[in-house]
């Protein structure tokens, strides 16, 4: 258990010294993220207790973001200025990614890998399923 | 009196209040059947800023309190690296598809927020803070504080995202006739982040091993894109 806990952060740590060296525009924790990647592919083999500790952690993500969340307590005058448009932004912006990565993945899954075009054969989703 | 006056000088209550507060939001998410309209953080947030109100705490205090979960953020990002590796296998067959789709869907979101955003004629740091929107909540906030946004609002943002995400998708993709659900289930992870892959495992399980797939992989382009953009700038 320690030693997951150690790979994690001693990889965010690593990250965010590349960042700082590096001036590197990723966050540390996304530079180790690919770091943690890296070293999973270098040392092949099972780990059990780093699947249950990152496991937990994305479990109990939600909570980590509240303190952040709450911050928006300072954030009144941006919000009554530009909510409508942050609204409209965002959902106008969800629809159409969604739209967007879906109709490209379709088409490129017929135009480059044919073998896989209709291996799991599956029925619509029920509406509102 | 003395004696207790002490203890509002440690991060306890307010790291128990926060907690308190998001379980018992989190048990009525629960019975709701996980409804994204009855997301914990979405009630948390407004209980906790008007406890933060109607006592009078300034919002540092509170910040500096609850350090230990914020802090939490960056082993979960780092992470997130476990479900990318255990699908490598899926990844390689299907790399064509995912790596042109995951492209495509990260410079939507970030041109279609950012474009739209800023015919509202909102300022860099609200910009900067909207810009991340598709990805995971931390990833997210972090890239904001890069890029000069509020990461407060980019966590606001990313919570409606996903919300907007999870309702919209299963009618949307259905009337579009996808009767594929690795397409579906990735659309939804690249999107609406954790809260697409919620809602696509409550369809189908390997729509929402595509989700997490999508959400993992977007973290890391969408943070490179956005750097890119920053360093080019």
């Amino acid at each position: 258990m320690l030693s997951a806990i150690f790979l994690l952060l001693a990889c965010q740590l690593v990250g965010e010294a590349l960042h700082r060296i590096t001036g590197l525009a990723l966050p540390g924790s996304v530079i180790g993220m690919v770091l943690l990647l890296g070293w999973l592919a270098l040392v092949r083999r099972e780990r059990p207790t780093l699947g249950a500790v990152s496991g937990w952690l994305t479990a109990h993500l939600s909570i980590m973001f509240v303190p952040a969340a709450v911050g928006l307590m300072q954030e009144g005058p941006a919000l009554a200025r530009y909510g409508l448009g942050l609204a409209l932004a965002t959902g106008v912006s969800t629809v159409l990614t969604i739209v967007v990565t879906a109709l490209v993945f379709r088409w490129a899954l017929r135009r480059f890998t044919p073998d896989e075009v209709g291996k799991r054969p599956v029925q619509l989703a029920e509406p509102g399923a | 009196m003395s004696a207790l006056a002490g203890l509002l000088a440690t991060p306890l209550l307010w790291l128990a209040a926060t907690l308190g507060v998001f379980e018992i939001f989190e048990r009525l998410s629960q019975r709701s059947g996980r409804h994204p309209l009855c997301h914990p953080v979405l009630w948390t947030t407004p209980v906790l800023i008007a406890l933060l109100w109607a006592t009078g705490t300034p919002y540092a205090d509170y910040q500096a309190d609850t350090f230990l979960l914020s802090f939490l953020l960056g082993p979960a990002v780092v992470g997130l690296a476990v479900p990318i590796w255990a699908q490598r296998e899926r990844i390689k067959r299907l790399a064509v598809p995912i790596v042109l789709s995951l492209a495509a869907g990260a410079v939507t979101s970030i041109v279609s927020a950012v474009g739209i955003l800023s015919l509202f004629g909102a300022p860099a740091d609200i910009l900067a803070s909207i810009a991340p929107r598709a990805t995971t909540t931390p990833v997210a906030m972090a890239i904001a504080q890069q890029l000069g946004g509020v990461p407060a609002l980019a966590a606001c943002i990313v919570l409606f995202a996903g919300i907007v995400g999870a309702m919209v998708a299963t009618p949307l993709l259905n009337a579009m006739k996808f009767d594929d659900y690795r397409p579906r289930g990735f659309a939804l992870g690249v999107s609406a982040h954790g809260f697409g892959a919620a809602r696509a495992f409550q369809v189908s399980e390997t729509a929402g091993a595509f989700a997490s797939l999508g959400m993992a992989l977007n973290a890391v382009m969408t943070a490179a894109l956005l750097s890119l953009l920053a360093a080019l700038l």
